[in-house]
């Protein structure tokens, strides 16, 4: 008897491998991430990324870096099974703690503008790094023993981390300098430089992603964790301690947001607690819904988390070099279309298969009017001037937008009258 | 294979269509500019600190600039970039500005005047070969002076000291005031708040300094907290172009209106209404629209390398303060009733009643100052 030769079956294991690693879902994104840097090169009449593309690419990297650290704690805590929309306050707050502690500890030299000791910037830092996972704690103990859906604890914290973040700041500065302040400047270049160097961040975004992706796929913990998110009932009856998860992943989401808060502060050199991070806690989930998690819970990857925020920023660095200026005005627009458009379709492949319709009875026909005016009202503000002028545009997009889902509903309507009228297997069986 | 090729196309063709929107690279935002630069133009940009219609006024100027000064013709584009009020937003819109190679000039109104953030990307432009301004408000003249070749806007401490002696000359009992602003920080705000305590002088004492980061609601709110907290207030005092409207508003809604001196700086449409209606007792108001017409005539002039417009905008240029243009302001006050007289002012302040202003305002199609 002789055995078969040894490499054959692990090349075809390695193949295999490799098949599976080509045909991951993220690398939709990579191309889709192409397709938006190609775009942006072509529809920038001054060519930006062409002449100039170091420039940019600092920006995007820069960007990317600090949305990245704050969006993996957003992942990790969505593929559990929950949400936290406290990101944006978590990194004000924390920023302005890093602050005040630096204002406690110096407040001569930050008054002044001198530089700090290492031991006043070192002890500053470890003590927001406390309080973020004091914050995610408080959160976990919110919604496991209280009770609260996190939606609803994230949401108080999100509102009133602020104002305690305010009222910290202003009876600090009042007690320390005399003069009430609702802001800290920060001086303190070697401080800064943990943000402004970008090499930095991004070094320090990469590090906690491969982290993060090492505890999701590789131990026990993260796929306590995807159970969790994808049935808790189930999660817990295995006898997996469904409330610690949530602690760890609620802390690892408030002490990532508190780097990004310190990161933050030394970028803007002022700690203001009213409008720094403001709004960011959306970015962190539409770039982990963009990368594929699911707020159903369960489902998502940190690579694909990584994807999402470079995507995100991408195109809001595109929609800047072609809007050009005034850009931010529709930078919200785009990227809630963006969010709405990666997921739907995933979704519509999904639904569809099922001969789901979207836009059926009366509220498919006030979608089709919704969608419609929205595409009038885009086509009269973004497109360009032409001799029809803006309303004209309008109308005739809204119109064409409107005859459009018209003929999809009665697409749909059509598949589902056929699917109705089409024999059943247990009929055919009858008629054998 | 199915999976990623799904996602990829329906992407990419999500993208395509919001690049078909944006109707390959030649669309135009109304609300902000006056245009959008096409192939080969430069643009010269003035970035505002917030949002609100002192603005408005700003842009006019700066429109009119843009037609009298031929910028088309030479290449130009003149555009009023307007920020959401924070500095995190203008670091963002500078950073944006560094990598994008069309822009030759910007003048800006920094939300603070101590943020070193932004005074090094303003440093990092000038590095870049873009000439930089400071309009309405400037950096910290003691420290961060080279981030911007020159100031172009109000006097703003002569301007406190004005609104301060509306405050003495209505109330020579004196009093007590409270000054609602929108950033405490910004260097405007910081001069008019002094301005206000030495033109009002000992007899009036200052009880709060209060911020709203323009937040409209906050400003109104800041008001009805400040006549709660303090009953022997009788001063209100607005720094920034909306607080005049917030602070009148709120006084109408208290009815209490007899028991206030109300002193305001500048002229938002609004406040213009209310001042006829008797809600307000005085107003200090700049001149933005001098201040985007000048900006713009200076930054073209910077990259024209014209030094002619130069010496003649700052013929004190190299001395003490020869980096300032004043655009002037006026003190405005009711037609009738008012007990301020123009011999209560500086020299170079104008003296208008408010028809007057109102008619002037008619002359250069302004709604607001």
């Amino acid at each position: 008897m002789t055995s078969a030769p040894p490499s054959v079956p692990s090349r075809a294991s390695a193949y295999a491998s490799l098949r599976r690693a080509l045909l991951r879902p993220e690398w939709g994104l990579v191309l889709a991430v192409a397709a938006v840097v190609v775009l942006t090169g072509l529809l920038d009449d001054r060519h930006n990324y062409w002449y100039n593309p170091g420039d940019s690419a600092i920006n995007v990297l820069r960007q990317t870096s600090m949305l990245g650290i704050f969006s993996l704690g957003a992942a990790i805590v969505i593929i559990s099974g929950g949400i936290d929309l406290s990101s944006g306050s978590v990194i004000a707050f924390s920023g302005s703690i890093c602050a005040t502690l630096m204002v406690l500890m110096a407040p001569e030299e930050m008054k002044a503008a001198r530089l700090l000791g290492l031991g006043t910037i070192s002890t500053a830092i470890v003590g927001t790094l406390v309080v973020g996972l004091l914050i995610g704690s408080l959160h976990a103990w919110l919604i496991t023993v209280v009770g609260l859906p996190p939606f609803v604890a994230t949401l108080a914290t999100l509102v009133g981390l602020r104002s305690l973040g305010r009222a910290i700041v202003e009876n600090v500065t009042a007690a320390t300098w005399g003069g009430r302040s609702t802001q800290i400047q920060i001086y303190d270049s070697r401080f800064r430089y943990l943000a402004t160097s970008v090499w930095i961040p991004a070094v320090l975004f990469v590090v906690l992603a491969g982290l993060a992706w090492l505890l999701l796929s590789r131990t026990v913990i993260g796929r306590h964790l995807h159970a969790l998110g994808g049935n808790e009932q189930a999660a817990r009856l295995s006898g997996i301690q469904t409330d610690r998860l949530k602690w760890l992943a609620y802390c690892i989401s408030a002490v990532l947001s508190s780097i990004a808060g310190i990161l933050y502060i030394g970028d803007q050199s002022a700690a203001h607690p009213q409008t720094l991070g403001q709004g960011y806690e959306l970015n962190a989930i539409a770039a982990a819904v963009v990368g594929g998690c699911s707020l159903r819970g369960g489902v998502g990857t940190i690579p694909g988390t990584v994807l999402g925020v470079l995507f995100l920023r991408t195109v809001i660095d595109g929609v800047a070099k072609v809007i050009k200026t005034g850009a931010d005005v529709y930078e919200g627009l785009i990227v809630g279309s963006v969010v709405v458009v990666a997921v739907a379709f995933t979704q519509f492949r999904q639904a569809g298969g099922r001969g789901k319709r979207f836009l059926s009875g009366p509220l498919g026909i006030a979608t089709a009017i919704n969608l419609s005016l929205l595409a009038g009202v885009l086509a009269a503000l973004l497109a360009p001037k032409t001799f029809l002028g803006e309303g004209m545009l309008a109308l005739i997009t809204g119109g064409v937008t409107l005859l459009v889902l018209i003929v999809l509903r009665w697409i749909e309507g059509r598949r589902t009258g056929n699917a109705r009228t089409a024999p059943l297997p247990s009929d055919k069986l009858r008629s054998a | 294979m199915r999976t990623f090729s799904m996602r990829a196309k329906l992407i990419v063709s999500a993208l395509l269509g919001l690049a078909a929107l944006t109707g390959c690279g030649t669309s135009t935002n109304r609300t902000t500019n006056s245009g959008q630069a096409s192939t080969g133009e430069r643009r010269i940009i003035i970035m505002t600190n917030g949002n609100s219609p002192f603005w408005d006024a700003c842009r006019v100027g700066l429109q009119e600039a843009e037609k009298n000064l031929g910028l088309n013709k030479a290449g130009f584009r003149a555009i009023l970039e307007v920020n959401d009020g924070t500095p995190q937003g203008q670091i963002d819109k500078l950073r944006q500005f560094a990598s994008q190679s069309d822009i030759v000039a910007l003048g800006i109104s920094p939300c603070d005047a101590a943020n070193l953030a932004v005074a090094e990307l303003m440093r990092d432009l000038k590095k870049r070969g873009v000439h930089v301004v400071t309009i309405d408000s400037d950096m910290d003249r003691e420290t961060l002076r080279d981030t911007r070749f020159a100031f172009i806007g109000t006097d703003n401490l002569a301007g406190g000291r004005e609104l301060g002696k509306c405050a003495k000359n209505l109330r020579p009992e004196g009093g007590e005031y409270v000054t609602f602003v929108g950033r405490t920080g910004a260097q405007n705000a910081i001069d008019r708040v002094e301005g206000v305590r030495q033109g009002a002088g000992d007899k009036f004492k200052a009880l709060d300094n209060m911020a709203d980061e323009t937040d409209l609601t906050r400003a109104r709110e800041n008001v009805r907290n400040a006549i709660r907290n303090h009953p022997k207030l009788n001063t209100l005092v607005g720094i920034w172009s909306y607080n005049a409207p917030a602070i009148a508003d709120v006084v109408k809604e208290m009815n209490n209106r007899k028991q206030f001196t109300i002193v305001t700086f500048d002229a938002e449409p609004l406040a213009i209404r209310q001042m006829g209606e008797g809600l307000i007792d005085a107003m200090v108001v700049q001149n933005p629209y001098q201040m985007g017409y000048q900006g713009v005539r200076l930054l073209k002039a910077l990259v024209e390398k014209d030094q002619g417009i130069v010496k003649e905008m700052f013929p004190n240029l190299g001395k003490t303060d020869g980096d300032i243009y004043d655009t002037g302001i006026k003190v405005v006050v009711p037609d009738e009733g008012s007990a301020l007289k123009p011999e209560m002012f500086d020299k170079k302040t104008e003296f208008l009643k408010l028809s007057d202003f109102q008619r002037w305002l008619k002359k250069y199609d302004l709604t607001g100052s």
